[in-house]
C-alpha cells in the first residue's frame, strides 16, 4: 500500500443513528489494505474531496465485500461536510493506522469492553471480532454509557448479542429526556458506576476502554479496583493525527506518537505521562 | 597529515565547475544585510562567515507550504508529479548537515515522503566548518546526529582542506583535480566533533509540571512561530485541502506548523490535549530534546542558535532542557 | 448541481471587502457555475431579500438601526453567516473612537449643523448574531475568500488561521523589522493569513486582520518599549483596527 495516497471510495450508505451521528459505509477496492486488513481499533484516514482529510476509527469489521463502517459524529469541519454526503458520493481513504487492540493478548481471556459516548464505535468493531470467533474468549461485558438514550449506539444490535448469550450488557445514561421511552435495561448513572458491584476474576481479565477523555480516570480507577492490572487495562487514545504515519508530529502523547504506537495503549504505558488521559 | 587542499583564490574555480553539476545554492548577503540559502548565481560570491542563514536548508527538502495531492473526478487523488533538477547546497556547516540527517531520519524512513525522497536524492551537500558565536551550542551537548555532507570544506590557512564523505564526493574531487593539491598540513578539529555521538541509553523521568520556568517561558511566549520555522529539524506540518473552482478538483497542502500553537492539539469539537502554552512548552521539549516516535532517545536540536537568534522575547528553551537532562550525557 | 445561493451585504464599511470579492475578475466566471449571488446590493440589481440563503456574507460593522434589523434577517434566512472583513470581525476602523461620546465626536466632525441620527458604538457582527466564520482583513485576501466560497459549495466552513503575521513573514525569509530595524511592527499580535503582505515589502503590520489568538499584549508591549515605543503610541496604533485592546 501507498500510504500517501487515499484510494477511491463511494459512500453507498449513510445511516443517521442519531441527531448528529452517522454510520456510512464506503466502498472501496476489496483488495485494499485499508478494507482487507485492518484490527479493531485502527483507523483510516478518510477524505472528502476539496473539504480534508480526518482520521476515524473503524466501527465494522473485516467483510468479504471490502466494505468499510465508519460512525461519524458531525462535530468537527469535515465531520459536519459530511452530514450532507449522500450515498454515491465519493470520498478517499488510506490505512489502516495505528495498532488496534491486542486480539492475540485477549485470545482466552475474559473481556471488559467499556464504552462512553462516540467511543462506542471502536469497541463495536472489536465486539464484532470477538464475535466472529467467539469460542476463542471466556466472558464478554459490555458497560455502555451515553448522554441520553437516544445517543446510545448500535442498541438493537447489542441487545441481540446479548439474548444470544455472546455478551453481557450494562447500560446507563446520564439523564433521560422528557419524550424518550423507558429503557428497562437501562440504569440512570455515570458510565464508571456501571462498573459497581461487577464481577470479574482479575486474574483473567482484560479490559478495552474508549470514550471521552474526561471518564478515563475514573474508568483506570474502576478497573484497579476490580483488580486488572495494568498491563491489561487498554484505553484508545484521540489525537490529531494528520498523517497517520508519524511524522506531522501532532499526536504525541509522552514518547509515543498515538498513530504509529497507539491509538490503544495499556495503562502501564500511559500511567504517569502528562496529559495522556487529557 | 597528508591533505587534499584548495586555495581560497580557486573556490571560484571550484563553484564555476559545480554549477555545471546542477543549481548552486549557499549563504548569500542580501542589501538588507541578512544572509539567506540562495542561488549562486556566477558573479554572486557565498558568505562564508556568515555563522547562519535566517532559515536553514530544510527550506529546500520541505518547502513552507506545498502541494502534496492533487485531486481530479477522473483519476481521483494523485501525487504531484515534481520535477527535481540536480541541486548542490554550498556552504553548509555541521549543523546544518545535523539537521539535514534529522530530516532524513523523519522522512525517508519505512515510507519514504515521495516529495523529500525526490528532493533529497537530487541534492549534494558541501559543507564547511565554523567558528561557534554565542548563540551556537552545538558544543555544550554532543548530537547523536551525523554531521554528513558529500564533500566537506574544512578552513585552514590560505584555504581548505577538501574531504569526500559519499561516492559523489569522490567524483566531485576527482573532477576538479586540477586545482587541489594533495599536500602535508597539520588541520586543526572542527565543529563536525560534536556530532555523532553516541546515543545515550540514559532513562529521564516524566517531566515536572509544577517547575515554574515553564510558566516563564509560557509568559514571555508571543506565540509568533519563529522559533520552529527557523529551525533545522522542526518538520511538524499540518494539512489542509483546499477545493477548485469548477466543483470538483482539490489540493491538499502540507504547512509549517509549530506546537506552540492553539489548534496544533486541538481535535474535533475544538478539544485541545495542550491547553495553555506551558503544556506546549513542555511538549516542544520532549520533541526537541528527548524525541518521540521512531526517534524517540534522539535529540533534534543541533545547537545552530537560530531559535535564539529570532526569538523576539529572547526566549531560549537550552538551559531549562539542560537541567532537566542533568547536563552532558 | 445545486448552485450555492449566497447573499451579500456591506454594513458600515467601506465596501472594500466586497469589492475583493468583484475584483475576482479571473475566478468569477467560474466561480459563478458554484455560487449565486441572489442578494448582493453592491453589484446587481434587484436588491430585495427572497427566500434562504445557503450562507450569508456581511462586510461591515454594526452602527445604525437598519443594519442591526438587516443582519437579524439575513441570519433568519441563512444556513451560515460569515463575517467578511476585520469590521465585521472586530469592528474594525469604524470603532476605533469608541468609548467617547458619540454626540462630541459627532458635533467634532459635522459641527453644531449636525443632523440628529440615531447611531450605536459600532460593533462586531457577533454581538448581535451567531457568526459561523470569521474572515478577517482589511481587506480579506483573495484567496480566502476564493476558498470560503469553494469551501461553502461543498458544505464546509472555511479553515481559520490560529497564528500571527510573524509565522508566514519568518517563512518568506523576510527580515524582522521589529528585532533587526526596531520598527513598531504589530506583526506578533496580529491574526496571519495575509502572507505578511506588508512586512515583506519592510512596511511594518498596521494590525489590520485584528488580534491573534492568545496574543500576549503584555509581553508585546514590554519588547515595544524596549525599542522605544511608549504604551500609548503601541495602543493607539492596534486600536485602529480593534478597540477591544487593553493592558
Amino acid at each position: 500500500m501507498n500510504s500517501h495516497l487515499p484510494v477511491s471510495a463511494v459512500i453507498t450508505s449513510a445511516e443517521a443513528l442519531t441527531k448528529n451521528t452517522t454510520l456510512f459505509t464506503l466502498l472501496t477496492d476489496r483488495n485494499s489494505a485499508v478494507a482487507a486488513a485492518f484490527l479493531p481499533g485502527q483507523f483510516l484516514q478518510l477524505s472528502l474531496p476539496g473539504v480534508g482529510e480526518i482520521p476515524i476509527s473503524y466501527c465494522g469489521y473485516l467483510s468479504a465485500d471490502g466494505s468499510i463502517e465508519l460512525c461519524i459524529s458531525h462535530v468537527g469541519r469535515v465531520s459536519t461536510a459530511l452530514k450532507s454526503a449522500v450515498p454515491g458520493a465519493s470520498a478517499g481513504v488510506r490505512g489502516p493506522f495505528g495498532n488496534g487492540f491486542p486480539l492475540s493478548m485477549y485470545t482466552g481471556k475474559d473481556l471488559l469492553l467499556i464504552a462512553g459516548g462516540l467511543g462506542m464505535a471502536p469497541l463495536r468493531s472489536l465486539l464484532l471480532a470477538l464475535r466472529a470467533e467467539r469460542h476463542r474468549y471466556g466472558r464478554v461485558t459490555l458497560l455502555y454509557g451515553a448522554r441520553e438514550a437516544g445517543a446510545l449506539l448500535f442498541l438493537d444490535e447489542l441487545r441481540e448479542m446479548k439474548k444470544c448469550g455472546a455478551i453481557e450488557l450494562r447500560l446507563a445514561v446520564d439523564r433521560i429526556e422528557s419524550d424518550s421511552e423507558p429503557l428497562p435495561d437501562c440504569r440512570i448513572a455515570l458510565l464508571p458506576a456501571l462498573m459497581d458491584q461487577l464481577e470479574v476474576d482479575p486474574a483473567r481479565t482484560c479490559a478495552a476502554i474508549c470514550g471521552p477523555p474526561v471518564v478515563y480516570p475514573y474508568l483506570v480507577a474502576g478497573a484497579h479496583t476490580l483488580g486488572v492490572a495494568d498491563e491489561r487495562i487498554h484505553l484508545s487514545l484521540e489525537r490529531r493525527m494528520k498523517c497517520g504515519i508519524g511524522r506531522c508530529g501532532h499526536c504525541a502523547v509522552g514518547g509515543y506518537l498515538c498513530c504509529v504506537d497507539g491509538p490503544v495503549f495499556s495503562y502501564a504505558e500511559l500511567a504517569g505521562i502528562e496529559g495522556a488521559l487529557g | 597529515m597528508a591533505a587534499t587542499f584548495i586555495a581560497t583564490h580557486n573556490l571560484e574555480i571550484l563553484l564555476d565547475h559545480l554549477r555545471q553539476h546542477g543549481d548552486l545554492y549557499g549563504p548569500v548577503r542580501g542589501d538588507d544585510g541578512a544572509v539567506r540559502f540562495a542561488p549562486l548565481l556566477p558573479g554572486t560570491a557565498p558568505d562564508l562567515a556568515a555563522l547562519r542563514t535566517l532559515l536553514p536548508a530544510k527550506k529546500y527538502l520541505l518547502h513552507p507550504c506545498e502541494t502534496i495531492l492533487n485531486f481530479t473526478a477522473d483519476a481521483g487523488y494523485q501525487l504531484p508529479i515534481e520535477v527535481v533538477s540536480p541541486s548542490i547546497l554550498f556552504g553548509l556547516h555541521p549543523c546544518d548537515l545535523a539537521g539535514i540527517s534529522y530530516l532524513d531520519q523523519l522522512f525517508l524512513g519505512d515510507e519514504p515522503d515521495p516529495l523529500y525522497a525526490a528532493r533529497r536524492s537530487s541534492l549534494t551537500l558541501i559543507g564547511i566548518s565554523c567558528t561557534p558565536d554565542d548563540y551556537c551550542t552545538c558544543y555544550r551537548t554532543p548530537s547523536p546526529l551525523a554531521a554528513q555532507s558529500d564533500l566537506f570544506l574544512q578552513s585552514v590557512d590560505g584555504g581548505f582542506v577538501v574531504t569526500s564523505g559519499s561516492p559523489r564526493g569522490d567524483e566531485l574531487v576527482e573532477s576538479v583535480k586540477n586545482i587541489l593539491v594533495e599536500c602535508d598540513l597539520s588541520v586543526p578539529e572542527d565543529t563536525r566533533r560534536f556530532f555523532c555521538a553516541p546515543l545515550s541509553q540514559r532513562h529521564l523521568p516524566e517531566t515536572d509540571e509544577t517547575d515554574p520556568e515553564w510558566q516563564e517561558l509560557a509568559d514571555g511566549c508571543l506565540g509568533c512561530g519563529a522559533c520552529s520555522v527557523c529551525c533545522p529539524t522542526c518538520a511538524c506540518f499540518d494539512v489542509l485541502e483546499f477545493g477548485g473552482l469548477d466543483d470538483v478538483s482539490a489540493l491538499r497542502v502540507r504547512r509549517w506548523d509549530n506546537c506552540l500553537f492553539k489548534s496544533h492539539s486541538q481535535v474535533a469539537g475544538g478539544v485541545s490535549f495542550c491547553k495553555d502554552r506551558a503544556e506546549r512548552f513542555r511538549y516542544r521539549y520532549r520533541h526537541k530534546y528527548r524525541g518521540f516516535g521512531a526517534l524517540e532517545g534522539v535529540p533534534a536540536c543541533v545547537g545552530c542558535g537560530r531559535c535564539r537568534v529570532v526569538c523576539p522575547a529572547g526566549l531560549d528553551l537550552r538551559p531549562l532542557a539542560e537541567r532537566l537532562d542533568g547536563g552532558a550525557p | 448541481m445545486k448552485r450555492l445561493r449566497l447573499a451579500i451585504a456591506g454594513l458600515t464599511a467601506c465596501s472594500g471587502c466586497q469589492l475583493s470579492l468583484l475584483n475576482c475578475e479571473d475566478e468569477l466566471p467560474e466561480l459563478l457555475n458554484q455560487c449565486e449571488f441572489s442578494f448582493f446590493p453592491l453589484a446587481c440589481s434587484p436588491a430585495e431579500l427572497a427566500g434562504e440563503y445557503d450562507a450569508a456574507l456581511v462586510e461591515g460593522c454594526l452602527s445604525m438601526p437598519h443594519e442591526r434589523e438587516l443582519l437579524l434577517e439575513l441570519r433568519r434566512r441563512s444556513r451560515y453567516l460569515i463575517a467578511v472583513g476585520t469590521c465585521a470581525v472586530w469592528g474594525g476602523v469604524a470603532a476605533i473612537r469608541n468609548g467617547e461620546d458619540r454626540g462630541e465626536l459627532r458635533r467634532q466632525v459635522y459641527g453644531q449643523n449636525a443632523v440628529a441620527c440615531e447611531m450605536s458604538e459600532p460593533a462586531p457582527l457577533r454581538n448581535v448574531v451567531t457568526v459561523d466564520a470569521d474572515i478577517a482583513g482589511c481587506p480579506p485576501e483573495k484567496e480566502e475568500l476564493l476558498r470560503l466560497l469553494t469551501g461553502l459549495s461543498r458544505g464546509a466552513l472555511p479553515v481559520t488561521v490560529d497564528y500571527s503575521v510573524c509565522t508566514e513573514c519568518r517563512m518568506r525569509e523576510n527580515l524582522c523589522l521589529l528585532t533587526e530595524r526596531s520598527e513598531l511592527c504589530l506583526g506578533p499580535l496580529t491574526l496571519g493569513g495575509c502572507r505578511a503582505r506588508c512586512p515583506s515589502l519592510s512596511v511594518p503590520c498596521e494590525g489590520c486582520r485584528g488580534p491573534v489568538p492568545e496574543a500576549n499584549l503584555k509581553e508585546a508591549v514590554e519588547i515595544y518599549a524596549q525599542k522605544g515605543f511608549d504604551l500609548k503610541v503601541v495602543l493607539g496604533r492596534l486600536h485602529r483596527f480593534w478597540p477591544g485592546w487593553n493592558q
